[in-house]
C-alpha cells in the first residue's frame, strides 16, 4: 500500500516541521503562492527557520503571500532571495533586516533555480557563468571551460518545500498554472519533504500523464486548499 | 538646452523596438522594458520571455483578467498569441544561460564607460542589492540593451566611469538608451550615436560623467526611422520538405546527437534514413544505443531489419560514438558498432545513461560542468577529476553539445514548440536544447494554438527545423 499522501490540513501537513528549518516556498509576483500553508506555518511555534522565497515583482492587486506575519512573529532568521523586499511585505523585511534580527542572502534568480535543481538532480555543484566579475563571484571558487570563465555554485537543499499546485493527484503528481510554476518544480525536486497545496484534488489518472509537471516521486504530501 | 524634451517612457520603448530583429526572441526584464512590445506591431514575430517564464507573441491592446495566470515581469497580466508556452524558472534561466536569447532589455540604474551595470532592483535596496533575474538576463543574451533615465533628480549622471553601487554585469551592456540619447558601448568606449530632438552633441555630453565621443553620423533619435515592416517580418521558416533538405548543410565531421532509447520508439528513423543518404563522413554521434534494435530484432516484421544507427556503420560514415550502451545485450549477436570498434575503425566514449543525459541537459542550460556522484570508484571516473563535497565524493563531468540533433516529436506546431509520446520523450527533450541546429521528425505538425502552452516540453526557441515523417514511412527496411 503506498503511503498516504493526502492530508487533511495545512497544519497536520506541517506537523514534522523543525526549528532551524530550511523552507522553500514557491511564487512569482503573487502567483502559485501556497498561502494556506504559510497561514499555518504561522501559527506554529516554529522558529530560527532559514526561508528561500524569490517572489519577482509584486503587483498592487496580489494578495498578502503571508511571508510578512512569519517574519513579523520572530519565526525567520534568514531569508535567500533575488528579490528581498516586495510590496508584499517590504516594510516587515527591511525593518527586521535593519534591527539585525533577519539575516538576508541574496542570490540572482537565475542561479537560484540552478541550485535548487542541482540539488534535486543528486548533483555535488555546478559550473555557470552567470556573475562572472560581479559580488556574485567573490569568495567563489572560478575556473574556465572552453574560454568561459565560470563560478562554481554548490546545490540548495532544504528540509521542507511548500509550493502551489494548480491540480493535485493523490499519489502527488502535480501541474502548476501558467506563472504559478515558476519555481514550483526545482523546490519539489530539492526538499526531503515537499509539499503541494491544491486547489483541486484528483484521483490518479485524472492529469494526463503527458502533463504532469511535478511527478508524484517528488512530492510527500499532498493539502487541498480552496483558492481564496 | 534644460528646456528641451526629453523622451518620455513611450518614446523611448518605442526607441528600443526598433531594435529588434523579426523572429527574435527576446527576453523582458522588470519595469520599463515591458512597454517595449506595445510599441510593436501586434503581429510581431518576435517571442518574447518573461521573468514568469513564459515564452511567446504577444496580444496587445487586450486586459486580461489578473486571473487568467500568464504575467509579465512585473507581474501583471497579459496576453500571448497562440503559440506561448509555460516554463519555469529554471528552464527559463537554461534558455538564457544555453545562448537561446537574442536580445535582454532591462531597467538599470547605472551603466559604466566599459558597460558594467547596476539593475534598478539592486539600486532600490542598497547595502542587499537584490538584482531579480537581472543577472542572468545580462549575462546570458546575446545583446543586451540598457534603459534608463540619463541623469538622475539631482542632476548626477547614470553614465559613470565607474558605478558606484555594485554590479550586476561586468561589460554586459551593448546599446543604451536615456530619454535624451542613444549610447552604443564599443571596445573603444562610448559612441553616442543619437540625441533627442533639440539636443546636441555636447549637452549630452556635458551631461555624461563617462568619457563619450559623438559620431560621425549622429542622428535624432526616433525620426526618420521607419516603422517595423510587417512584410519582412516574417518568422522564419522552420517546415522543410524533407530529411536531406533538413540535413543538407551537415558538414563532415560533424558532431550529431541521435535521439532514441533504443527499440524501435522514440527514434527518428526517417532522419536516420536522411542522414545516410546525405552522407557526410568522419561523424561523431551522440546518442544512448548504437544499433541495438538492429540486433535485438524485438518486433521486427519477418524479412525486414530495424532502421538505427547501423545504417550509419554500415554506410561508414561514423568515426566516434558518445553512448552509454553501444553494445547488443547478447554477444552473440554484435551491433555493427560492436564489430566496427573491433576493427579499430571507431572511437568510443562510454557515458553512464544518466549522465549522458546530465552532460546533454548541462550543455543546453549553460552548465560548464557539473559534479555526480554517478561512476566514483568505476571505470568511469579513471581520468577524472574526483572530489569529496560536503563528505561524498563526486566525479567531475562537462557539457555536451553538438552542431546537430536529430530527434523524434509527436506533434510539432510551425513555431517549433513539440510535445513528445510516451516514452519517446527520453533523450529527445534534453537533446533538443544542445545542439546549434535542432532538427524534429514529427507525425503531425499543428496550428499554433493547438498545443495547451502547459503541454509543450520543448518550446520553439529550442527547434530549428521541422520535417514531417511520412506517413508511409516505416522504421523497418
Amino acid at each position: 500500500m503506498p503511503k498516504e499522501k493526502v492530508y487533511t490540513t495545512c497544519d497536520n501537513a506541517l506537523v514534522d516541521i523543525a526549528d532551524g528549518d530550511t523552507i522553500l516556498i514557491g511564487g512569482f509576483a503573487g502567483f502559485g503562492v501556497p498561502r494556506g500553508l504559510i497561514a499555518a506555518l504561522c501559527q506554529k511555534s516554529v522558529r530560527g527557520l532559514t526561508c528561500v522565497y524569490s517572489p519577482g515583482s509584486w503587483p498592487e492587486y496580489a494578495k498578502p503571500s503571508g511571508i510578512g506575519q512569519l517574519v513579523a512573529n520572530g519565526q525567520v532568521e534568514k531569508l535567500i532571495s533575488a528579490w528581498p523586499f516586495t510590496q508584499d511585505n517590504g516594510e516587515i523585511v527591511k525593518n527586521a533586516w535593519r534591527s539585525g534580527d533577519l539575516e538576508i542572502e541574496i542570490v540572482p534568480q537565475g542561479t537560484l533555480a540552478e541550485r535548487l535543481r542541482a540539488a534535486g538532480a543528486g548533483l555535488g555543484g555546478v559550473f555557470i557563468p552567470t556573475g562572472v566579475g560581479t559580488r556574485f563571484a567573490e569568495g567563489k571558487e572560478t575556473r574556465t571551460f572552453d574560454q568561459y570563465e565560470c563560478i562554481f555554485e554548490l546545490p540548495l537543499k532544504a528540509d521542507f518545500a511548500l509550493v502551489k499546485a494548480h491540480t493535485a493527484d493523490t499519489l502527488g503528481n502535480v501541474v502548476y498554472r501558467g506563472s504559478g510554476r515558476n519555481l514550483g518544480p526545482v523546490m519539489a525536486m530539492a526538499a526531503n519533504v515537499s509539499i503541494a497545496e491544491a486547489a483541486r484534488l484528483c484521483e490518479p489518472g485524472g492529469i494526463d500523464p503527458e502533463a504532469v509537471i511535478s511527478s508524484g516521486i517528488f512530492v510527500n504530501r499532498v493539502v487541498q486548499v480552496p483558492n481564496p | 538646452m534644460l528646456e528641451a524634451k526629453r523622451l518620455d517612457d513611450n518614446a523611448r520603448a518605442r526607441r528600443v523596438a526598433q531594435e529588434l530583429q523579426p523572429g527574435a526572441t527576446v527576453a523582458l526584464g522588470s519595469g520599463l522594458p515591458a512597454l517595449v512590445p506595445q510599441e510593436l506591431p501586434s503581429d510581431t514575430s518576435i517571442q518574447f520571455l518573461t521573468e514568469s517564464g513564459m515564452l511567446g507573441s504577444l496580444v496587445l491592446g487586450v486586459e486580461p483578467s489578473v486571473h487568467s495566470g500568464f504575467l509579465d515581469s512585473n507581474g501583471l497580466p497579459i496576453a500571448f498569441q497562440p503559440g506561448a508556452s509555460v516554463n519555469s524558472t529554471v528552464d527559463l534561466a537554461a534558455m538564457l544561460r544555453g545562448g537561446q536569447v537574442d536580445t535582454a532589455i532591462i531597467q538599470v540604474s547605472q551603466v559604466s564607460g566599459v558597460g558594467d551595470f547596476t539593475h534598478w532592483t539592486s539600486a532600490e535596496t542598497p547595502e542587499l542589492f537584490g538584482p531579480g533575474f537581472s543577472v542572468d538576463l545580462a549575462a546570458g543574451a546575446r545583446r543586451v540593451i540598457a534603459m534608463m533615465p540619463h541623469v538622475n533628480e539631482d542632476g548626477s549622471s547614470n553614465i559613470v566611469m565607474e558605478c558606484s553601487t555594485p554590479i550586476d554585469g561586468a561589460g554586459c551592456i551593448d546599446l543604451i538608451v536615456t530619454d535624451i540619447a542613444v549610447i552604443g558601448v564599443t571596445a573603444s568606449g562610448l559612441q553616442l550615436l543619437e540625441v533627442a530632438q533639440g539636443w546636441r552633441a555636447d549637452d549630452v555630453i556635458a551631461l555624461t560623467q563617462a568619457q563619450l565621443i559623438s559620431s560621425q553620423d549622429l542622428v535624432e533619435m526616433n525620426s526618420g526611422c521607419p516603422p517595423f515592416d510587417a512584410s519582412v517580418n516574417k518568422p522564419s521558416e522552420k517546415l522543410f520538405a524533407s530529411g536531406l533538405d533538413a540535413l543538407s548543410d551537415l558538414p563532415n565531421g560533424a558532431v550529431v546527437m541521435i535521439d532514441g532509447f533504443a527499440g524501435p520508439g522514440g527514434t527518428p528513423h526517417y532522419l536516420l534514413t536522411s542522414l545516410r543518404d546525405h552522407g557526410a563522413k568522419n561523424l561523431t554521434i551522440i546518442s544512448n544505443t548504437a544499433g541495438i534494435a538492429r540486433v535485438v530484432n524485438f518486433g521486427t516484421p519477418p524479412g525486414k531489419q530495424a532502421i538505427d544507427h547501423t545504417i550509419l556503420f554500415d554506410n561508414q560514415q561514423v568515426k566516434k560514438a558518445i553512448a552509454s550502451y553501444p553494445v547488443s545485450p547478447s554477444a552473440s549477436r554484435p551491433t555493427a558498432f560492436e564489430l566496427a570498434y573491433r576493427r579499430g575503425e571507431v572511437e568510443l566514449e562510454l557515458v553512464p545513461q544518466g549522465t549522458l543525459a546530465e552532460r546533454l541537459r548541462a550543455g543546453g542550460a549553460g552548465v560548464a560542468a557539473f559534479y555526480t556522484p554517478t561512476g566514483v570508484g568505476t571505470l568511469i571516473s579513471e581520468g577524472k577529476e574526483t572530489r569529496v563535497i560536503d563528505g561524498k565524493e563526486y566525479v567531475l563531468e562537462e557539457a555536451l553539445r553538438s552542431d546537430f540533433c536529430i530527434i523524434r516529436g509527436h506533434q510539432a506546431d510551425a513555431l517549433g514548440n513539440v510535445v513528445y509520446k510516451g516514452t519517446s520523450r527520453n533523450f529527445n527533450s534534453v537533446m533538443a536544447p544542445a545542439a546549434a541546429v535542432t532538427v524534429v521528425e514529427v507525425d503531425e505538425v499543428v496550428e499554433p494554438g493547438k498545443l495547451d502552452p502547459e503541454t509543450i516540453i520543448t518550446p520553439g526557441i529550442h527547434v530549428n527545423r521541422i520535417v514531417i515523417r511520412p506517413s508511409d514511412f516505416s522504421a523497418y527496411e
